[in-house]
């Protein structure tokens, strides 16, 4: 099922909800919305979902508006972070629910209960009582609640976020491959953006209630188009540094008092057009660690010291401070960076993004 | 209490001493025995007095003056027919009143918490309100109320003054602001995704309360249930106010006249049929404590 | 149900023809998500109606007549404001009104209050089951038929030699022998009676709020070296002041209004007016008698001043409340 935001927004007596979001959903796709807490994620998925109404704008699905509709005639599943299940029903009492509300007769409502729990996995528990259930179960219950009435539309609410992380990892994988075989449009809320970058076909991102950019998750990572993007996604996050884009002998410079870098024309001719100061992205991994700066890398280099260490496993992120400008960077493990240690670094410029401190548009890709 | 123990040793003030520790917990307790001797003396008297042909204070005694004199002829009442008829009118109304206030309150708290619709907030501050004064002070007017009610054709002969019927449902009304709070209360609780799930599910409004809701808040229902059926037992004003004779009196109407219609009046006689009354408030007592206590903890919240 | 789909389908063409603006929803969808929540109200808001408003709105008319058991037949007959005239120059009003405010906030301070509040914070530092224990034998009060727990006081209180607090308690405690209710001190017993009943509602509010304070926040008291008196002054009271407030407010208005025990206990006497709280004498006015002359007109009098009293005093309440900022908005919207 095709669906359309069109303007959609709500607010309550001061708060604002959701703003004018505006995007489109093709048929098959499984689309996430990311965004920190309080950003409107929910808000907006309950108004698709027909729990909350609009406050102005529409809501289409295959170029219905369905603004007006019930949400039990909307043809639509949806799956909690609190699972939300029937506590006292067992787990066939739960997932056979919507068919019983259809009135189907017994025999097809056994049937489909059954084949849609051995889907999950759980076909052997449906006489267990919820409270009898671990979580990563609980979930699968809430999950083929929502897939056995055979949904046009599947909303996800944060639904692994109460799960361990091991757990998480596996379930993300097997939501994504059931979406993708039963070919169901589905709208995927989450904080998450590692879960938003591997199950997503395309991400939302928001921020109080607006939209900030809608994309495939490479063009997210590599094109942000404002700087709330550039810095949200990606983990750990972009580095960021105040500097002034100029021309010296022809080449483009980003100078500030700590920072002197060449920069590639294709990525710098904006910044260079802005009068004054512009914000320079780099992320982490753009910036490596070298022993000795190279005549190569000349323009490129710049020396900081290691203020702080932390190992996460195969690299270490290292904070540097390069003239009082902090940034993180990732570095090899076995370079065995300490604490107080000069460091030498040679940045990517040619990965480098720029933006408009006034406006947080991006001078690249707006 | 133990966590004074496990707590790591204090800065600069130094602990209590265990002694005085010790002191403060037996002045709790003595306290709190001297502040339940009345009630247990007034309970004490009335078990006594149930078995006695006489009491002076606490003690039995018999025709000569001595203690003693036990007997159970002040139980002989239970072979009357008048008593149960005040029983089984007491009953009614309990029960008339713990139907009609659950329902009424089932549904009208499930609504107040849970849905949107004009007039709502006027309807909860009202009910805040309402059930914050004792409605006792209508009565005069419900006095005409009944009186009207009694001229309905047909529904009109059980309804009226003067009717088991009239009176449960004047207390119906009056329970009623108290019902609705508690409900709401309990419903207030529950988790808003689990209602919006159903209604994805399909469920129409009705369907969510009846089917996934009134599920849920049943330790309320039992909590209000309980609570009802012992105001409606207990029910003295309402119908000593609105009933005339001995056919509509229920117990403590019926106790009351014996009280007031004999002289001299039969303690003795009187402790037993008040005893006899309380026969199901004892066992709820003893079988549903900790239910007791909770009645207005659980509702309560959001006040 | 059918009719239900019927509307369904109804608005689903609608939707799929236009976009119709959220402002102007479907007149019969609107009144139909509106009136299905007024169906779940329908008994709750007839009883009302019945009971509370048509009842008040009676009260007040008849405040104006001079109705009574000796006239009802009558037509009702209209007096203007006699009857107000009446109670303000009853030689005992002044004195009934006295004895109402003594008789509110000594029971409320003492017990309804006072007393609720020390027995909560009392049984909460014992041991679990003991406080548990106690606190059910303060509720008996609250279970027992008001007309089996007067007779017990009344026994308590008694004259030799049945009375049972002269035969137990020394005299130069006050056991004289006579009477106490009626002889001694009439009103220690009024307030006795409603004081023990009226303490278990606070007690039971307050103990379950004492038992959600965190048990961290004590702990982390008692490692500063707070000791018993300041981590219930600094602590215990400020985390319990809503409830604190919302009892000593809610008993105000129920004390104020409530008369049940002093009826059976004394009938406002002994003597005239002893005991008589503004509440008893609009009941007595009314109903004292069916065989003298009912007052209903002058009973609905005393009833409507002391109802519009009480009502100030409860919007007094929700302001102090603040209780329309508790009101949450449900977080489904019916479409
Ligand atoms: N029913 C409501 N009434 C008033 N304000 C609300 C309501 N629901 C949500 N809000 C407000 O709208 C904003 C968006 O909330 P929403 O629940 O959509 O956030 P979210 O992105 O889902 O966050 P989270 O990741 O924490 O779930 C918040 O500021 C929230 O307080
Ligand atoms: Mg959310």
């Amino acid at each position: 099922m095709r669906v359309e935001l069109d303007n959609l927004t709500k607010s309550w007596d001061e708060v604002i909800g959701a703003d004018s979001i505006t995007l489109d959903i093709a048929d098959g796709e499984l689309v996430a919305f990311l965004g920190p807490s309080g950003c409107g994620k929910t808000t907006t998925l309950l108004m698709v979902a027909g729990i909350y109404k609009p406050t102005a704008g529409t809501i289409s699905f295959d170029g219905q508006v369905v603004n007006e509709v019930a949400p039990k005639d909307r043809g639509i599943g949806m799956v909690f972070q609190s699972y939300a299940l029937y506590p006292h029903m067992t787990v066939f009492g739960n997932i056979s629910y919507p068919l019983r509300l259809q009135k189907l007769n017994k025999g097809v409502i056994k049937e489909r209960v059954q084949t849609v729990a051995d889907m999950m996995g759980i076909g052997d528990l449906l006489e267990r009582k919820i409270a009898q259930l671990s979580g990563g179960q609980q979930q699968r219950v809430a999950l083929g609640r929502a897939l056995v009435k055979e949904p046009q539309l599947l909303l996800f609410d944060e639904p692994l976020s109460n799960l361990d992380a091991r757990l998480r990892l596996t379930m993300r994988g097997e939501i994504k491959r059931l979406q993708e075989d039963l070919g169901i449009t589905s709208i995927y809320v989450t904080h998450d953006q590692v879960e938003a970058m591997t199950m997503a076909d395309r991400i939302a991102v928001m921020s109080k209630g607006v939209l900030q950019a809608y994309d495939v998750p490479e063009a997210l990572y590599d094109r942000p188009k404002t700087l709330f993007v550039a810095a949200f996604v990606g983990n750990p996050p972009m580095n960021f540094f105040d500097v002034e884009v100029m021309r010296v002998n022809g080449d483009l410079r980003a100078k500030s008092d700590a920072i002197d870098l060449v920069i590639p024309h294709d990525r710098g001719e904006k910044a260079a057009a802005v009068d004054g100061k512009v914000i320079m992205g780099v992320r982490p991994e753009d910036v490596d660690v070298v022993d000795d700066a190279s005549p190569a890398a000349e323009g490129l280099t710049l020396a900081g010291e290691a203020v702080v260490v932390e190992p996460l496993g195969r690299e270490d992120l290292v904070g540097i401070s390069i003239n009082g400008v902090d940034l993180r960077v990732l570095v090899d493990k076995t370079r065995g960076v300490r604490v107080g240690d000069t460091i030498t670094l040679v940045f990517n410029t040619s990965r480098a993004q720029f933006f408009d401190p006034e406006t947080e548009a991006s001078l690249l890709w707006a | 209490m133990t966590t004074v123990e496990t707590a790591p040793p204090r800065p600069a003030a130094g602990p209590i001493p265990r002694s005085r520790q010790k002191m403060g917990r037996y002045f709790a307790y003595g306290f709190l025995i001297l502040s339940i001797i009345p009630i247990l003396v007034g309970y004490a008297w009335l078990i006594i007095a149930t078995v006695s042909a006489r009491t002076q204070g606490l003690l039995p005694k018999n025709a000569e003056g001595g203690i003693g004199g036990f007997t159970l002829s002040n139980w002989d009442f239970v072979f009357e027919s008048a008593i149960w008829n005040a029983m089984l009118n007491s009953l009614l109304i309990a029960v008339f009143m713990v139907i009609g206030v659950g329902l009424a309150s089932t549904s009208g708290g499930y609504a107040l918490s849970r849905m949107k619709f004009a007039g709502r907030k006027t309807f909860l501050t009202g009910t805040l309100v309402l059930h914050a004064f004792k409605a006792e002070m209508l009565l005069i007017a419900i006095f005409f109320v009944l009186r009207f009610l009694g001229d309905i054709p047909i529904i009109g002969g059980f309804i009226g003054f003067n009717t088991v019927g009239g009176v449960a449902l004047v207390m119906v009304a009056l329970e009623l602001p108290l019902g609705i709070w508690l409900m709401k209360g309990f419903f207030d609780n529950l988790s808003w995704d689990m209602e919006r799930a159903a209604l994805i599910d399909g469920a129409s409004r009705f369907r969510v309360w009846w089917q996934i809701m009134v599920p849920q808040v049943r330790p309320g229902i039992a909590a209000l249930s309980l609570f009802t059926f012992i105001v409606g037992w207990n029910a003295y004003l309402v119908p000593f106010t609105f009933t005339i004779g001995t056919k509509v009196a229920n117990m403590p109407v019926f106790l009351n006249q014996l009280i007031s219609d004999t002289a001299p009046v039969n303690w003795n006689l009187v402790a037993a049929v008040g005893l006899f009354q309380m026969i199901p408030l004892i066992i709820f007592f003893i079988f549903t404590q900790e239910l007791l206590l909770n009645i207005y903890a659980g509702g309560s919240k959001g006040t | 149900m059918t009719q239900q789909i019927e509307e369904e389908a109804d608005a689903l063409a609608r939707a799929a023809v236009g976009a119709p603006g959220p402002q102007r929803r479907p007149l019969g969808r609107r009144v139909r998500s509106t009136a299905s929540a007024y169906g779940f109200m329908a008994p709750a808001v007839a009883l009302v109606l019945v009971f509370f408003v048509a009842s008040g709105l009676l009260l007040l008319i008849l405040s104006f007549t001079d109705l009574s058991s000796a006239n009802f037949s009558r037509a009702w007959n209209f007096i203007g404001l006699d009857n107000y005239e009446r109670l303000f120059t009853d030689p005992f009003f002044p004195k009934i009104a006295r004895n109402t405010v003594f008789y509110v906030v000594t029971t409320l301070i003492v017990f309804n209050l006072g007393l609720a509040l020390v027995l909560a914070l009392v049984t909460t530092s014992i041991p679990r089951r003991a406080g548990f224990f106690f606190r059910l034998v303060w509720l008996l009060p609250r279970l027992t038929p008001s007309v089996v727990y007067i007779l017990m006081w009344q026994r308590i209180g008694a004259g030799d030699p049945f009375g049972i607090y002269n035969q137990i308690v020394p005299e130069f405690l006050g056991a004289s022998g006579g009477n106490l209710i009626f002889g001694g001190s009439p009103w220690a017993f009024v307030i006795l009676t409603n004081g023990f009943n009226g303490a278990s509602f606070g007690m039971i509010i307050f103990t379950s709020a004492l038992e959600s304070i965190p048990k961290d926040l004590l702990t982390a008291a008692k490692v500063d070296g707070a000791g018993t008196w300041r981590i219930i002054r600094d602590i215990k009271i400020p985390m319990i002041k809503w409830p604190l407030l919302f009892i000593a407010t809610y008993q105000t208005l129920s004390l104020l209004t409530s008369f049940e025990y002093i009826l059976l206990l004394t009938e406002g006497g002994p003597g005239l007016f002893t005991t008589e709280v503004w509440a008893l004498t609009s009941y007595k006015r009314a109903f004292a008698t069916y065989f003298g002359n009912s007052q209903w007109g002058y009973g609905a009098t005393w009833a409507i001043v002391l109802v519009t009293i009480a009502l100030l005093l409860a919007v007094a309440y929700v302001k102090l409340f603040r209780f329309n900022e508790l009101i949450e908005e449900p977080r489904i919207e019916n479409l």
